[in-house]
């Protein structure tokens, strides 16, 4: 990798112009963003420094298409911000022209500092104008070259946006955007924005993991942006109004795309794909629509008249979504002959793992799997309540079990989870609600054995446990402890250790690969299979994740199927990878303000009925709430 | 009531209330543009920038948005609050040379003004009319237009929305520039370039008020448009 020649990334300085030894720090070793094989760089003015690679790069060239991308990020609302940025470009374009002479470079860095000093959000006070004082203060004599008739051109940079909320967003929505919308009362155009990376808002508004508030620079303050309620609150504004439809495709194609599998992937792919006017069939082997969003969270979550909605409106695209039609075995063949271009594989992982313990495969009724209990559910299947479930596991799953147990008036429901409840990868809300509504939980505790008698699972036989090193996923793993077997009591045991997809319908002639843990294999790039035309993404690829990941996969799909039916490779992106969007090096002073609440149904109402517990934000208050967002759009501009 | 320092002197503040409150009952004065005590804080002039320590260090701050807090500490002289100040008014003469309201302001903290026929209206995006609209009469007429990511608006302006004004003209009450210019003629008024038919009183006989304001009241408070008639000398 190429030395850098100048960096103030971060605010440290390299510097290897004056004689000094450079070193051999590449872009990378200091945390910039590298460009991808294949794209030039010769330098980068981002908002946390300038970073030069090529020493004859053109410096203030580079601060002017800055200043430019700067510009048409400002919201202009405050007063120091984007006239700041026009003033600035005023000056330099001045004393190209000879009009100012080097005293304008003074006038620059007043005003840059200001701005970074009193700007009213995080974009002025990190973005705006930062990098800028940067430049002039270690290329100072490019600029003074500039009163001496200098160049200064206007030429076309390369640039990425992004801010800590949309790196953290699996689908790299535009958090600020949307947020800035709704704060001015814009609940539509927020929603098209909002649709732009994720088709279904309101299923992603109840549902979603949201990383992004995890990253929201308000943590460090008071609490995070209230983003997935933000996002819910632009689709409930939608529902409210009446539901706009989706536009439709500007041109119809001749080429047919398959997609097996109708969950957030599979939608978000056919979706993409029809409005590029592909027309596209939707196989779907389950008599409901919408993969795990339909059969794998109940309705207690996600209301599912929520999700049919977003699907019907992704039908009325013309996405043609055919129920009750499994493709098994996989004849990629046959549809290629029915006019098929490109097929893509979204068909999730539905199949519960083992367990590990003895008596799992007696078919019993007395031991289930949870996506099985769920998909069950989903589909009708009647519960009778027993006196005590015992539930295995500690992600979303194993608590959406144990809460719908709770409301079939199972009387006893208890977790049981192998690590602390510090290492239990279900949300922390969803816990809280959980013990709300009286589920038991019980850590360090991992099951040996199903005690049966007379034919009828009676009891778990399960070992204590004690927390030992980190694994590779980083969370202490679990050492049984010897002689410590006790059996607990129970009417029926549902798992839920994992999930992995159901590839039989690969079997035989399809040739699609599959990895060693049983997902299908693809191409990291393209998201091809080992069979050209066949597509694959979402749980069946990565393994269990979340919806957003799914979804995400899902657009990125249909970004490679389209470049593969038009017979072009895929642009590369700039990797932000690694990059870190939280450094800032005057964050200023912002007034503590707690984040809007969503109000909850009480718990003792919400164990009786499978009603949605949370409820939306009001128009106002989302309003309000949208007044926090600090806009911390990172910009990044190069040559 | 809680204990707070501004500029080395002691006071006591209400709960709740913001620094520029304190500061003004101070009678140290702060210049705002964005500023109105009928509708929220916006702290988009940066014009009542001042230093508060917060953390442990003197950090600046706008005064009409920061709450204030047991124990705090205010310095609105400072050379940096000053700065900050001047900053903001110099840049905002700098986009608006002609505007009245602006050159008073940067007169007022030490900007050089030029001596030039200043009569513009310009709107300086303080966002009062559109708080005062939203806020006070519920109306939502008025809105930012967002400028953003993807979003190529050359200048940021105020979206008017036609259908949902109801003539009332608080966003020209409001205006501290007389960007919004209203303009009452017998049977007429024309606000914001839309014209509305006004009422008539049926005790005096004047035109009072528009029959769109009468009529959304009349919806928001059920009170029937007939009891609306009267003017306000006349009720």
């Amino acid at each position: 990798m190429k030395p850098v020649a100048f960096s103030s990334w971060n605010g440290k300085i390299i510097d290897g112009r004056k004689g000094q030894p450079k070193g051999k720090a590449g872009a990378a070793d200091i945390g910039c963003p590298v460009p991808k094989e294949g794209q030039k760089m010769s330098a980068l003015l981002g908002w946390n420094g300038l970073v030069v690679l090529d020493k004859d790069a053109d410096i203030p060239s580079l601060t002017l298409a800055y200043l430019k991308e700067a510009r048409k990020l400002s919201c202009g609302e405050c007063s120091v911000c984007m006239i700041g940025i026009d003033r600035v470009t005023a000056l330099l374009k001045d004393m190209a022209a000879g009009k100012a002479d080097k005293g304008a470079l003074g006038e620059i860095e007043e005003i840059a500092k200001g701005v970074a000093k009193n700007g009213k959000c995080n974009f002025g006070r990190a973005t705006a104008l930062t990098p800028v004082l940067d430049a002039i203060k270690h290329y100072k004599n490019d600029f003074l070259a500039l009163a001496k008739g200098g160049k200064l051109e206007e030429k076309a940079c390369s640039v990425a946006v992004t801010a800590p909320c949309m790196q953290a967003c699996p689908a790299t929505l535009d958090i600020p955007g949307y947020i800035e919308l709704i704060r001015n009362g814009r609940f539509a155009d927020s929603l098209n924005l909002i649709r732009e990376r994720c088709i279904l808002p309101g299923v992603i508004g109840r549902a979603c993991t949201h990383p992004c508030e995890s990253a929201c620079v308000r943590n460090d303050i008071d609490e995070p942006l209230a983003i997935r309620l933000l996002k819910r609150s632009a689709a409930d504004a939608d529902l409210q109004s009446g539901g706009c439809g989706l536009a439709a495709p500007k041109e119809e194609k001749k080429q047919k795309v398959a997609v097996v599998g109708s969950g957030p992937a599979g939608l978000a792919a056919a979706y993409r794909l029809r409005v590029l006017g592909y027309p596209v069939t939707v196989f779907e082997a389950l008599p409901k629509a919408g993969g795990m969003a339909a059969v794998g969270i109940p309705d207690y979550r996600l209301p599912k008249d929520i999700l049919n909605h977003e699907i019907d409106l992704i039908r009325r695209t013309g996405v043609d979504v055919r129920l009750n039609s499994p493709v098994s075995p996989l004849d990629w063949a046959g549809l290629q002959k029915k006019g098929y271009g490109a097929l893509y594989l979204a068909v999730g992982a539905h199949v519960g793992t083992k367990v590990g313990c003895g008596g799992e495969d007696v078919k019993d009724g007395g031991f289930i799997q949870g996506a099985e209990f769920l998909r069950n559910l989903s589909l009708g299947a009647k519960v009778t309540p027993l006196k005590k479930v015992v539930i295995i596991g500690g992600g979303n799953v194993a608590l959406d079990c144990a809460r719908s147990c709770v409301r079939f008036g199972f009387k006893d429901v208890e977790i049981l989870y192998r690590r602390s409840r510090k290492e239990m990868p279900a949300s922390a809300t969803e816990i809280e609600e959980a013990v709300e509504e009286g589920v038991k939980f019980t850590y360090l505790v991992a099951p040996a054995n199903i005690v049966r008698q007379g034919g009828k699972v009676t009891g778990v036989e399960c070992l204590k446990m004690k927390l030992g090193e980190p694994d590779a996923s980083g969370r202490r793993r679990p050492i049984p402890v010897k002689g410590s077997e006790f059996v607990v009591k129970t009417d029926l045991i549902i798992a839920a250790t994992g999930q992995k997809p159901d590839t039989v319908f690969l079997s035989g002639k399809s040739k699609v690969g599959l990895t060693d843990w049983g997902t299908i294999k693809v191409d990291e790039a393209t998201l091809q299979t080992n069979v050209p035309g066949v597509f694959s993404g979402g749980d069946c690829v990565s393994g269990p994740a979340t919806l957003i990941e799914a979804l995400d996969a899902g657009n990125k799909a249909a970004r490679s199927i389209d470049a593969y039916l038009a017979g072009k490779a895929v642009a590369p992106e700039l990797s932000l990878k690694g990059l870190d969007t939280k450094a800032q090096r005057d964050s200023g002073f912002t007034a503590k303000a707690g984040a809007a609440k969503a109000a909850l149904l009480n718990p003792k109402e919400r164990t009786a009925v499978f009603a949605e517990v949370e409820a939306g934000l009001s128009a106002a208050a989302a309003m309000k709430e949208a007044g926090r967002c600090l806009r911390c759009y990172r910009l990044l501009v190069w040559e | 009531m809680v204990a707070i320092t501004i500029d080395g002197r002691k006071t006591d503040a209400k709960e709740n209330s913001t620094v520029l409150e304190n500061v003004r009952s101070q009678g140290i004065i702060l210049p705002t543009l964005c500023h109105h005590e009928e509708v929220s804080a916006f702290g988009s002039c940066r014009l009542c920038t001042v230093e508060i320590k917060a953390n442990g260090k003197w950090q600046l701050a706008t005064a009409c948005n920061t709450p204030v807090a047991k124990g705090l500490e205010v310095r609105t002289n400072s050379e940096q609050a000053i700065e900050a100040r001047a900053l903001a008014a110099r840049l905002l003469y700098s986009k608006y040379p002609t505007t009245k309201a602006v050159r008073d302001i940067a007169r007022q903290v030490g900007v050089d003004v030029a001596d030039e026929k200043a009569d513009a209206k310009d709107c300086v995006l303080c966002g009062l009319c559109v708080r005062a609209c939203r806020e006070v009469v519920g109306a939502c007429a008025l809105t930012f237009a967002d400028r953003g990511l993807g979003r190529d608006l050359d200048e940021p302006k105020i979206d008017f929305t036609t259908d949902a004004c109801i003539g009332c003209g608080s966003c020209a009450f409001i205006c501290p520039t007389g960007y919004v210019r209203m303009e009452t003629t017998g049977d007429r008024r024309m606000i914001w370039d839309k014209v509305f038919k006004m009422a008539t009183c049926k005790v005096c006989g004047r035109y009072f008020a528009p029959e769109d304001q009468l009529a959304f009241i009349s919806k928001q408070t059920g009170v029937p448009m007939s009891a609306l008639m009267t003017c306000v000398s006349c009720r």
